[in-house]
């Protein structure tokens, strides 16, 4: 049973020039499965992720998510959908300064009401298991890169999601802790059975992943799956990307913000 | 494109960030000009000897400009906290910090000059209306438009320095920093909670403390309080505001079940960051609106003279005769002649007085008649009196006179006629005030005064009392006569003049009309300050735009809905508005129930009513205005990121 269900959607943005941001694109996502997007600046991914989470609406087509049409749902239904099924993590983390590690973890669960045992219980366990135990009482300005980024994860899985977006997570870390990030979110998405799409531009994160799909213009172009070894699945990535056209390090290159 | 083309484009591109920030300046030029308009007005020169208010106007102008020259700087440094990012940027690129400076001078000059245009425009398009409710307030005929170039010059000069001055400062400071502040960026500290525990605790004792003091002020202590409660109130309200709100706002964070619920941690949070970040100014904010509310509170105070100024001058027009006047039947006839002109009622008592000298004081002695005194009694409805042959009664000089002299009893021998009186008591009530013939008189009965009278032929003065019910309309009769006394008075020679006259109604009109421009003027100051206050917390909203934008859009994201993030958004904005604004509420409060105290003594003026109705009024524009603003931020901040 596919958790995101995506049809024929195109996503058109009204302004001086219209702009095709997605056209007619079409795939699914399994249960329990660990997907990543690729696909060079500007090609529609993060419009995707936006369309998935119903902070934006398909200009046509359908989506289902977790058995539910996000853009058939009232702003307070898509907010609340979101705070009970989705979980996100971004490029820049995204963290709110002025609460502490803990306080950012807890802050999905705050809103549904539940009892402050197991808010506090929740917060641990997922803490531990990411390994931010020593530093819940630090604020975010007093803490590592990809300490933020594990805070982030945590706050994305507490309230147990069964779907985590990730907008390029790991573009703003440098090779030790974004190695560090993705070998968590592998554990996560196998162990938990936690689905993942993740946006990402960098092959090797992308070789964590079960599969991987290309988008351009807006469009499907293509889909590889992982096989047992790592390297020729990294390899094929590579392949797949000087196919897409533009050269590697263009496509894995830090955009300036 | 030069440099200056430059520091122009910068302006126009940087507008929303400056909008703010130019719309309250264009409003301070046009108030201080408006003020000068009325300064320089030809027509008030002539009405208004006293002085008091050119005094008052000069004042509301000065202060306007101080707190001009604050809020800008302030505003100025609100500025380069908004774009440190950009001037990082510069920086880096290469740009020399002196031409940094020189780029920061420029933008505030084009500013200034600007908005000095555009203050002046506007409040030269509104001094017509402006005139228009002057004159109402101040019951003059006519305040017509005028043009000169003083009102112009003394504005442009005022804020051409201010700007100037802002613009060097300005450039100073850019010079000083380190191209590192910049890229760390300055302002909204992260760390909410950095506060002390004891100035915390003081600032909190400190209020509580001065509260309490003022609640217990009396005529005996009031002068020390006078001295002591200002400054501690001040450093009480310092330290509330950079330390005990955090502080409070901390323990709530300590206490999970409160604060792990719904948006509060969120919301209690970002207050503490908004707070803290805006502490010195919210001080600032509660010190000056205190100010404003006090003066407001006492003015409009003042203007409720009217009761009282009735009671201590019962009678409308008053003039005494000396024995030797030639002019007593000219100068009566011409007043009777205005009185009719005008169609005003009125009754004329005419008394005999003689003046004596009492054995018992050794002090001068009026001495009136029985009968006279009866008549003027009857005519102004009060209580009359009868005196047996050898009796006489004082004649209260006050309302408070009356009651002081009650159970007076004094027997005395007028010394120029021999009569011995035994004075006992006092009329029950006073029927002129003191000033034409002053504190010492006494009524006696019909032969005790025929007696006097007797002996005095060249030392009887004749006072006239004219009874005008409506009083306030006399204004400008016997306008001859009081010139001829302020003559006499300006010579020096008062002594010189064979007459007293007095119209207590035109007097009325001058200080009524005095109070309400002086009134006028502190309420004009008063919005003024209300206006930057609300554009201060505008101002720092616009600047952390950027921020509050990407958090709104995390929240978002986070499943927050619609409803909840107003929720956020008020429980920041309301501290921002009201917490300076209920500080200076109970501040003045305390204030005036301490001036209360005193006041009572001073004169029997309840001011509770007028004081609710300036804090009632205060509290809907701010209401007003904080709903203005919570709708701009909003409006701002769902836009796209
Ligand atoms: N709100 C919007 N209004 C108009 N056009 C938009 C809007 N958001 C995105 N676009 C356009 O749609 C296209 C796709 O944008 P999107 O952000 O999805 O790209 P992306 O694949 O995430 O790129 P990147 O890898 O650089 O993040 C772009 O050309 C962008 O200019
Ligand atoms: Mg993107």
């Amino acid at each position: 049973m596919p958790i995101v269900q995506i049809e024929e959607v195109i996503k058109i943005y009204e302004g001086k020039v219209t702009h095709r941001a997605l056209d007619r694109l079409s795939f699914e996502v399994e249960d329990g499965e660990f997907l990543a997007v690729m696909g060079p600046s500007g090609s529609g991914k993060t419009t995707l992720l936006n369309l998935i989470s119903g902070i934006d609406r398909p200009t046509s087509g359908h989506i289902r998510v977790a058995g539910t049409d996000p853009s058939t749902l009232k702003p307070d239904e898509a907010a609340r959908f979101r705070r009970q099924e989705l979980g996100f993590i971004f490029q820049d983390f995204n963290l709110l300064r002025m609460l502490t590690v803990e306080e950012n973890i807890v802050l999905p669960l705050t809103l549904e009401g539940m009892p402050i045992k197991e808010m506090d219980a929740r917060m641990r366990a997922v803490a531990k298991r990411l390994g931010l135990a020593d530093i819940l009482h630090k604020r975010p300005d007093e803490i590592s890169g990809g300490q933020e980024q594990r805070t982030a994860i945590a706050r994305a899985l507490v309230h147990r999601p069964s779907l985590v977006l990730a907008d390029e997570p790991t573009g703003n870390l440098d090779s030790h802790a974004a190695r560090e990030v993705l070998d968590l979110m592998a554990t996560i998405n196998r162990e938990n059975g936690t689905t993942v799409v993740m946006v990402t531009h960098d092959p090797i994160a992308a070789s964590y992943c079960d599969r991987v799909l290309f988008i351009k213009d807006g469009a499907y172009y293509n889909e590889i799956h992982r096989d047992d070894r790592r390297r020729t699945f990294f390899q094929r990535i590579l392949n797949m990307l000087s196919l897409l056209g533009g050269n590697v390090d263009d496509l894995s290159s830090v955009r300036l913000p | 494109m030069t440099f200056r083309q430059f520091a122009y484009r910068n302006v126009v591109r940087n507008r929303r960030v400056y909008a703010a920030f130019f719309l309250a300046s264009v409003f301070s030029v046009m108030v201080f000009f408006l003020y000068s308009m009325l300064m320089f007005h030809p027509g008030l020169g002539e009405r208004f000897i006293t002085g008091i208010t050119v005094v008052g106007m000069t004042a509301a102008d000065i202060i306007l400009y101080v707190f001009t020259l604050f809020f800008l700087f302030y505003s100025m440094r609100a500025f380069m906290q908004a774009r440190a990012g950009e001037f990082a940027l510069l920086l880096q690129i290469g740009m020399e910090r002196r031409q940094l400076g020189r780029l920061l001078f420029l933008e505030m000059l084009l500013l200034g000059v600007a908005s000095i245009g555009s203050g002046i425009a506007a409040g030269f398009a509104f001094s017509k209306y402006f005139f228009m409710i002057v004159r109402e307030l101040l019951d003059l005929p006519e305040l017509p438009l005028y043009v000169s170039w003083q009102p112009f010059a003394l504005t442009a000069g005022a804020f051409l320095s201010l700007f100037l001055l802002i613009g060097f400062l300005s450039s100073w400071i850019v010079r000083m920093r380190d191209i590192n502040e910049y890229r760390k960026g300055i302002g909204a500290s992260a760390d909410p909670f950095g506060y002390s525990a004891a100035k915390a605790a003081a600032g909190l004792l400190l209020l509580i403390g001065a509260y309490a003091a003022a609640l217990f002020a009396g005529r005996v202590n009031v002068l020390y309080l006078a001295v002591l409660l200002p400054p501690a109130a001040t450093l009480g309200t310092y330290y509330f505001f950079s330390h005990t709100v955090l502080w409070l706002i901390d323990l709530m964070r300590k206490r999970k079940s409160i604060y792990w619920r719904h948006a509060r941690l969120v919301s209690f949070a970002e207050t503490a960051v908004k707070i803290k970040d805006n502490a010195n100014m919210f001080f600032i904010v509660a010190i000056v609106s205190t100010v404003a509310f006090l003066s407001v509170g006492t003015l409009a105070s003042l203007a409720t003279y009217t009761a009282q100024y009735r009671a201590l001058n019962p009678l409308g027009l008053v003039y005494l005769s000396q024995p030797d006047n030639p002019d007593e039947q000219a100068h009566i006839t011409s007043l009777e002649k205005e009185l009719k002109q005008r169609g005003l009622a009125y009754e004329e008592v005419r008394l005999t007085v003689v003046r004596e000298q009492s054995s018992y004081s050794g002090q001068p002695l009026n001495v009136l008649r029985e009968s006279e005194v009866n008549r003027l009694a009857r005519v102004l409805g009060r209580e009359g009196i009868r005196l047996k042959p050898g009796e006489g009664a004082f004649l209260p000089y006050s309302p408070d006179a009356a009651s002081k002299l009650k159970g007076a009893e004094i027997d005395t021998v007028l010394e120029g006629s021999g009569v011995e009186v035994a004075v006992r008591g006092t009329m029950k009530e006073m029927l002129f005030p003191a000033y034409a013939l002053g504190t010492n008189s006494i009524v006696l009965s019909e032969t005790d005064f025929i007696k006097t009278a007797s002996a005095h032929a060249d030392r009887m003065y004749t006072f006239y009392a004219f009874d005008v019910p409506e009083w306030e309309e006399t204004v400008g009769i016997g306008l001859r006569l009081s010139g001829l006394m302020s003559q006499a008075s300006l010579d020096e020679r008062p002594e010189d003049l064979s007459f007293y006259f007095e119209n207590p109604g035109s007097d009325y009109a001058v200080i009524r009309s005095t109070f309400h421009l002086l009134l006028l003027t502190g309420l004009l100051v008063a919005a003024v300050f209300l206006l930057a206050a609300g554009s201060f917390i505008y101002f720092k909203l616009y600047t952390m735009l950027d921020r509050d934008r990407r958090q709104a859009a995390v929240l978002k994201r986070l499943g927050f809905t619609d409803r909840e993030f107003v929720k956020i958004v008020n429980r920041q904005l309301v501290p921002q508005f009201f917490l300076p604004w209920g500080l200076a509420m109970l501040h003045s409060t305390f204030a005036f129930l301490s001036l209360q105290a005193i006041w009572k003594d001073l004169a029997d003026l309840s001011i509770v009513k007028e004081m609710a109705l300036v804090l009632v009024a205060f509290t809907i524009i701010q209401l007003l205005y904080f709903y203005l603003i919570r709708w701009r931020y909003l409006a701002h901040i769902r836009g796209p990121v």
